[in-house]
């Protein structure tokens, strides 16, 4: 689910991080609170575990596998705040040091990785387990939540995707970033999460939780979090007014007429006739804008440099093959 | 002492029946590609590409706005420009993973709106595969030329606090020590299954199950080592120099910038 | 049986092999000493086929084994039957819930049946000591538990090769002679033993032949381990003393 840069207009990007932030502060706000200073540098051991967990692949009967975020997991055993923090800097160290997910895009994954799946799967199974005293019923609330969690995440992504044709195109009413409006984006991400991912983020949660409370129960035991007002509120606050900031920062950029509503039912790009065109396949890299001369120079540069890559490439394919 | 049984010294006439255990070796081959990028990373003596951590790091982040940023093609292929030059003057085996890496990026980009360029959108498909190239390459190169520590205290001229940063070099370094552990892990299940797994899912939450555990305990003695070295919350990290070497660079970055804003 | 002939193996720059030959027939005990450092972890994990050469050639029984060979997962999971593996850290090596699981995580996957499964358990249980263990979970154990369930639960697979790393790290000293003596009891059933090891004087009790590695990554020696422990300069100039 990380999204890359160039997908989310930066104006998105903002509004999420923005989004976000509350969130970080409260976490670790809360965090602090619960660790003498002295301890918080455990914190670094926990988004090490957060971001190793993203490592295994995990199997689905009838032969698939995924990887789970497992979010919901570590927020079950060691409390949604440190979940929030540590997935946060996982995602962080993902981004930077290996070019998985965007750098610009880090607040909307921080949003949907590390706040929504947490929280949204930490209070659903709060809510299951307390009605469902039974020793299987912990398994069941963890199961359901880390479902929820990932699938309520994934259409939070989705949403993100979704708005941008709405909201950031060209005068000709090509859209800048991602393409797809909110008809496409939703189907395309939700459903896999809910057939697949979600799946394996469940028997991640389930499978690990299991092992914890059999070898070191203690381990997994936690006072539950308490759910303060504010927590809800600050939720709520979230839920209403991330769209609504998209919608208010895309009118400053776009136009909102009825046409642009009925646009969220499905692109209909101007300029363009009808059926294929061919010419999409094979874009048009004339570089306007540019002088003639500064074309031909660029042009020439880059030449240069694809030869020295190639023959880099080539005298090191040319060494004896080392066996990984 | 007991005796050793019959069966212990007779060879296993064995033929190991059918299984599907793919989820291991793919586990398996993550993380060993996960440790060995952290091996070539420490094997870093001096950066390449001569510039500070922080230079470097503020310019891969401006240069990813600005690109992001940019609409118009024309100072997307200045940027390609750019990064194929940074791209030639790496050593061939950085080279050719970044190269990679980026080039899978875009590709992907491509098939993902290949769809809208069908159905009439070109701007999509002319920008964005481009600029993804741009910018995964950009952040590749970025942390294959840098030592990860050094990157980390770069943040904190980003007005970072210490005990961010703090915690970050601590990830890091347990993501390297419990990685091993989880490999190894790993390797030990891979070892003994020798047959038909029937509780494999037993067997991935035990191995992974076991890596929180040791996370806690790791957690308990980083508390204590840094207890028994004085530590009171407080944390220094030296200041990362800048050169002249810097200036040039940034003299370079202003005229890009300068670039951009004529163009758009 | 175990051919090695000119194995080299390189983490990345960093040599850890360098042009290793030796050849250890069925049956044999033989002793790995070095330094630390000197790439005896290494070439335990080129045995197991953990990892392959890159240079050089590693041969089981006349096959060489490469990645594609053990790509195939029917001859991978017969080769591991054969071939067990002891790591040095016994804490990575055990993850079920508890030390009767461990040992018959081996066993049950073999097809056995439930019965012979459970006496299989049921004998390593008893010939390492550690029946009244085996409710427990493993991770709890003290190290010298640790080691003996790491032990019975790679014997309950009957390989024909035991392969050792370290075993006698963090033993206290009744424990590694018990486990010295245990060692023997296996030599005398058939087994294949080949143990690493910078212990001197434990080397000289566990087997008659040893191998010396040096700070080189190279073989310095191969012969009897009684005279090698003698031969002070030798050990010397690898800094293995």
């Amino acid at each position: 689910m990380h999204i890359p840069d160039n997908y989310l207009s930066p104006v998105t990007c903002a509004v999420m991080a923005a989004a976000v932030a509350p969130a970080w502060i409260l976490s670790i706000k809360k965090v602090k609170k619960e660790m003498p200073r002295a301890k918080l540098p455990q914190l670094g051991i926990c988004a090490a575990l957060a971001f190793l967990m993203m490592m295994y692949n995990v199997p689905l009967p009838g032969g698939t596998t995924g990887h789970a975020v497992g979010g919901t997991l570590i927020a079950i055993l060691l409390g949604p705040s440190a979940a929030c923090v540590s997935v946060s800097v996982a995602l962080l160290l993902q981004a930077l040091l290996f070019g998985d997910g965007g750098i610009l895009s880090f607040g909307a994954n921080c949003f949907n990785m590390a706040f929504v799946l947490p929280f949204v799967g930490y209070y659903v199974y709060q809510f299951i387990k307390e009605r469902m005293k039974s020793k299987s019923g912990e398994y069941v609330a963890a199961a359901v939540g880390s479902y929820f969690g990932i699938v309520v995440a994934s259409l939070c992504a989705a949403i993100e995707f979704g708005v941008q044709p709405l909201l950031f195109h060209t005068a000709a009413g090509q859209p800048l970033y991602c393409p797809y409006p909110l008809s496409v984006s939703i189907p395309a991400m939700v459903i896999p999460h809910m057939l697949v991912a979600g799946p394996v983020e469940l028997l991640f949660t389930v499978l690990i939780l299991a092992f914890v409370k059999k070898v070191s129960p203690d381990l997994a035991e936690r006072v539950p979090e308490k759910k303060t007002k504010g927590i809800w509120g600050l939720l709520l606050a979230l839920v209403c007014a991330t769209p609504l900031g998209l919608i208010a920062s895309g009118t400053a950029w776009g136009e909102w007429g009825t046409d642009e509503l009925a646009g969220i039912a499905g692109f209909t790009p101007g300029g363009m006739a009808n059926g294929f065109s061919f010419n999409a396949l094979l874009p048009d890299y004339s570089v306007s804008g540019l002088p003639e001369a500064v074309g031909y120079i660029l042009s020439a540069v880059i030449g240069a440099a694809v030869l020295v890559i190639v023959f880099k490439l080539v005298s090191d394919m040319r060494k004896p093959a080392r066996q990984s | 002492m007991a005796d050793i049984p019959q069966w212990l010294t007779e060879p296993e006439q064995y033929s190991p029946p059918k299984d599907r255990d793919r989820f291991l070796d793919r586990s398996i081959v993550s993380f060993v590609e996960l440790l060995s990028r952290f091996r070539s990373q420490s094997a870093l003596e001096r950066d390449r590409l001569w510039v500070s951590p922080v230079s470097k790091l503020a310019a891969a982040a401006l240069y990813i706005v600005l690109v992001s940023l940019s609409r118009q093609f024309s100072f997307v292929y200045v940027m390609l420009a750019y990064t194929a030059v940074l791209l030639a003057l790496l050593p061939a085996g950085d080279l050719r993973r970044c190269l990679t890496g980026a080039a899978l990026a875009a590709a992907l980009a491509y098939l993902i709106l290949l769809p809208s360029a069908l159905a009439g959108s070109r701007y999509s498909i002319t920008m964005i595969p481009a600029k993804t190239f741009i910018c995964v390459a950009l952040v590749n190169i970025l942390s294959r030329t840098t030592r990860w520590d050094r990157l980390a205290g770069a943040l904190r001229r980003f007005f970072f606090p210490d005990l961010f940063i703090f915690v970050i070099d601590i990830t890091i370094k347990y993501i390297l020590l419990l990685g091993e552990f989880a490999l190894q892990m790993l390797y030990a299940l891979r070892l003994r299954s020798v047959g038909r797994n029937k509780s494999k899912y037993g067997s991935l939450g035990g191995v992974a199950g076991s890596l929180f555990i040791k996370s806690r305990d790791m957690s308990e003695e980083l508390y204590y080592a840094m207890e028994c070295r004085g530590f009171t919350g407080e944390y220094r990290t030296s200041r990362v120099r800048l050169s002249w070497r810097d200036g040039i660079f940034w003299l370079l970055n202003a005229g890009i910038v300068l670039v951009y804003l004529l163009l758009s | 049986m175990i051919e090695f002939s000119g194995v080299c193996y390189s983490y990345g720059e960093s040599p850890a092999l360098q042009d290793v030959s030796f050849s250890i027939e069925a049956g044999e005990a033989v002793c790995l000493l070095g330094p630390n450092g000197s790439g005896k972890s290494t070439l335990l994990r080129v045995l197991n086929g953990l990892i392959f050469p890159t240079a050089g050639k590693y041969s089981f029984e006349g096959r060489e084994i490469t990645p594609a060979l053990m790509k195939k997962a029917a001859f991978a999971k017969q080769f591991h039957q054969r071939v067990g593996f002891v790591f040095q850290d016994s804490e990575a090596q055990l993850f079920c819930p508890t030390v009767y699981d461990e040992i018959a995580f081996g066993p049950r996957q073999m097809g056995l049946g439930e019965d012979e499964a459970d006496k299989r358990t049921r004998d390593c249980l008893s010939l390492l000591g550690v029946e009244a263990l085996r409710g427990r979970q493993p991770y709890h154990l003290s190290g010298g538990e640790k080691k003996k369930v790491a032990v019975a639960a790679v014997l309950a697979l009957n390989p024909e090769v035991l392969v050792l790393d370290e075993p006698m790290n963090s033993l206290d000293p009744r424990t590694a002679m018990w486990l010295t003596q245990f060692l023997g009891q296996l030599e005398a059933a058939g087994k294949t033993l080949i143990i690493s090891t910078h212990d001197l004087s434990l080397a000289a009790q566990l087997s008659k032949r040893a191998i010396l590695f040096g700070e080189n990554h190279a073989v310095e020696a191969d012969g009897e381990t009684a005279a090698l422990v003698k031969y002070a300069a030798l050990l010397k100039k690898v800094n293995l003393i």
